[in-house]
């Protein structure tokens, strides 16, 4: 602790100066020494693997009924095939969506709880490749948080899904949509989280947000039938978005894709007038 | 080099910095001392882009700070204590911060070793006492060996050795040619430490200078007597240019005449003396002649307080 050491001008200085995958490899230091992170990612992957397990012993439990005579086979339960297995080792998404809005919100909003953020903001005062490296960072992390998650439940699921017929076809290419919908419509999910969060700089409030949107606004739908509230509902995000995760049906308006696009028109305002708000705004 | 020209900040109807300009150069340890809530903390937070003014610019080394390249080989900031994430430990913070620049891990031991945090560098900093606080933001500045150092109450919370090594450090880095401006609410701090001084009250700058021009200017020298002739003594002295306060019954404190010629003044009248003690001005008196009125938050007056208590 002396004075001294300070004159040491260190060369490599020299050279030091920002740049995208300087900042971008910083907030992965920053992302990976917390403790929230591993946490975080590892109960989505336990959550969504555990709830395609009870999906598909449900589905096991119900095609043993109906070949045991339990269910008379005229009760209207279809025979079960390889589309009823994806679907069922898909569900974990409803679960892993909240999970990855935590982490998407708390990416942000945990600087600015902290004081963090302008440690940061001092170090990159341009701020904007902040955001964008956290974008890109929890992008990546949902997504392949969302295929692990989607891969082990396949290869969990196998035992119990192939003596019904139900294991699903990975050479079918819907399938195979349906199955990266996941990881997919997470990534989306989590720069939605991360928008809302820098938007609200709060991570309560950017959690309450961000779930009250995906959560609240489709099951208010249920409840209210007005035709024109019925005309939008299948616009909200998690309707739209999450239809990226399911078999194409002739219901709705929208198809799979359209669905996907939507969330990300969505994605993309909220990122915009984050982007905007991160600039103007005093740290 | 830091150059504020019409700076304005305004909060709402809150005007927190008002039409402040000033220079702080290169080589010198300039000091910005003020109440609480004068404006240093925003003034800072300005000059690395925190803040943007409402009014006028702050400029560090000719360019704003954003326009930098390597805003950290610059300008080195500790803002406030503990500007860290409580859940990282402090050499995973500061290899954060380094990250952006592509600056070493070496130099991440480097500053960890010169700020004595060695010891605590692997435990989380929700951990750390303010003292630990400030010496891990000291060591965040340093990160860039950076031209200019800019420490907003760099001393808070620091144990003694801790602030003697923060004021060895920076008259150190001013002997490099390297521009310091701290900041201080504590007069005293700033007498040792400082060279030049720019004073802040409520917003507006009252006075910069070199520290002792600005002692010499805001107060006058004065010698306490202490007499059983107290009042005959008084009434001898009192002419032009001379300025008797009576303190208590036999003490009295004068300005405008020196000690000798007091002493002179009292033999020739045959009056007796116990005491003449010339008094040295102190910062401490110029800041608080200086600040009078410009003090946000007013204490009642000790006294006055007691009695309120009975």
């Amino acid at each position: 602790m002396t004075a001294a050491a300070t004159s040491h001008r260190a060369d490599p200085l020299e050279s030091a100066h920002l740049s995208f995958a300087r900042v971008l490899r910083s907030e992965w230091i920053k992302f990976t020494t917390v403790r929230s992170t591993p946490w975080t990612i590892g109960v989505t992957i336990l959550a969504m693997v555990g709830i395609a397990l009870l999906g598909a012993i449900s589905l096991a439990a119900t095609a043993d009924m109906v070949a045991s005579g339990e269910i008379p086979a005229d009760a209207g339960v279809p025979d079960f095939g390889p589309r009823d297995g994806t679907e069922m080792l898909n569900l974990g998404w409803i679960f892993g969506q909240i999970v990855i809005t935590v982490l998407g919100v708390l990416t942000i909003t945990g600087e600015y709880s902290t004081g963090q953020i302008r440690s940061t903001l001092a170090a990159v005062p341009t701020r904007l490749p902040v955001l964008w490296a956290k974008a890109l960072l929890v992008a990546v992390v949902a997504f392949v948080t969302g295929l692990v998650s989607v891969a082990i439940s396949y290869a969990a699921t196998l035992p119990i899904l192939d003596p019904h017929g139900a294991v699903p076809d990975l050479g079918d290419g819907e399938t195979i949509r349906v199955l990266l919908g996941v990881p997919l419509y997470l990534t989306m999910i989590a720069l939605f989280a991360l928008g809302i969060g820098a938007l609200l700089r709060h991570a309560a409030a950017g959690i309450s947000a961000v779930l009250g949107l995906l959560l609240m606004l489709p099951l208010l739908g249920q409840f209210i039938t007005v035709e024109w509230f019925q005309d939008i509902a299948e616009y909200f995000p998690m309707s739209a978005g999450s239809m990226i995760t399911t078999y194409a049906t002739d219901g709705p308006h929208l198809s799979p894709w359209e669905g996907f696009g939507v969330l990300a028109i969505y994605v993309v305002v909220i990122m915009a007038a984050a982007a905007v708000l991160l600039r103007r705004r005093d740290a | 080099m830091i150059e504020a020209q019409g700076l304005t900040k305004r909060y709402g109807d809150k005007l927190a910095v008002d039409n402040v300009s000033f220079t702080v150069q290169p080589g010198r340890v300039t000091g910005f001392l003020g109440p609480n809530g004068a404006g240093k903390s925003t003034t800072m937070r300005m000059a690395v882009g925190l803040d943007h003014p409402t009014g006028g610019t702050i400029t560090v080394n000719g360019k704003p700070f954003a326009e930098h390249t390597a805003p950290l080989r610059e300008v080195g900031a500790l803002l406030e204590a503990k500007a860290v994430h409580t859940g990282r430990s402090a050499t995973n913070h500061l290899r954060g911060l380094a990250a952006t620049h592509g600056i070493s891990r070496k130099r991440v031991d480097e500053v960890i070793e010169m700020t004595g945090l060695h010891a605590v560098a692997g435990k989380r900093v929700g951990g750390f006492s303010l003292g630990m606080g400030q010496r891990l933001g000291i060591a965040a500045a340093m990160l860039g060996d950076p031209r200019t150092l800019i420490l907003d109450e760099p001393v808070n919370g620091l144990d003694p050795e801790g602030v003697k090594w923060v004021r060895t450090l920076v008259r150190y880095l001013a002997d490099e040619g390297r521009t310091i401006f701290l900041s201080s609410h504590l007069m005293s701090e700033m007498a040792i430490t400082a060279d030049e001084l720019i004073v802040i009250g409520r917003g507006k700058i009252l006075t910069q200078g070199p520290v002792q021009e600005i002692i010499d200017s805001s107060t006058r020298a004065s010698v306490r007597v202490r007499s059983p002739q107290a009042s005959d003594l008084a009434a001898r002295l009192q002419r032009d240019g001379v300025t008797v306060t009576s303190v208590e019954e036999s003490l009295l404190d004068i300005a405008g005449l020196t000690a000798p010629e007091i002493g002179e003044a009292a033999a020739s009248a045959g009056i007796v003396l116990h005491e003449l003690t010339p008094q040295r001005a102190s910062l401490e008196d110029a800041f608080m002649t200086l600040t009078a009125d410009e003090v946000e938050y007013h204490s009642a007056d000790v006294a006055h307080s007691e009695g309120a208590l009975q």
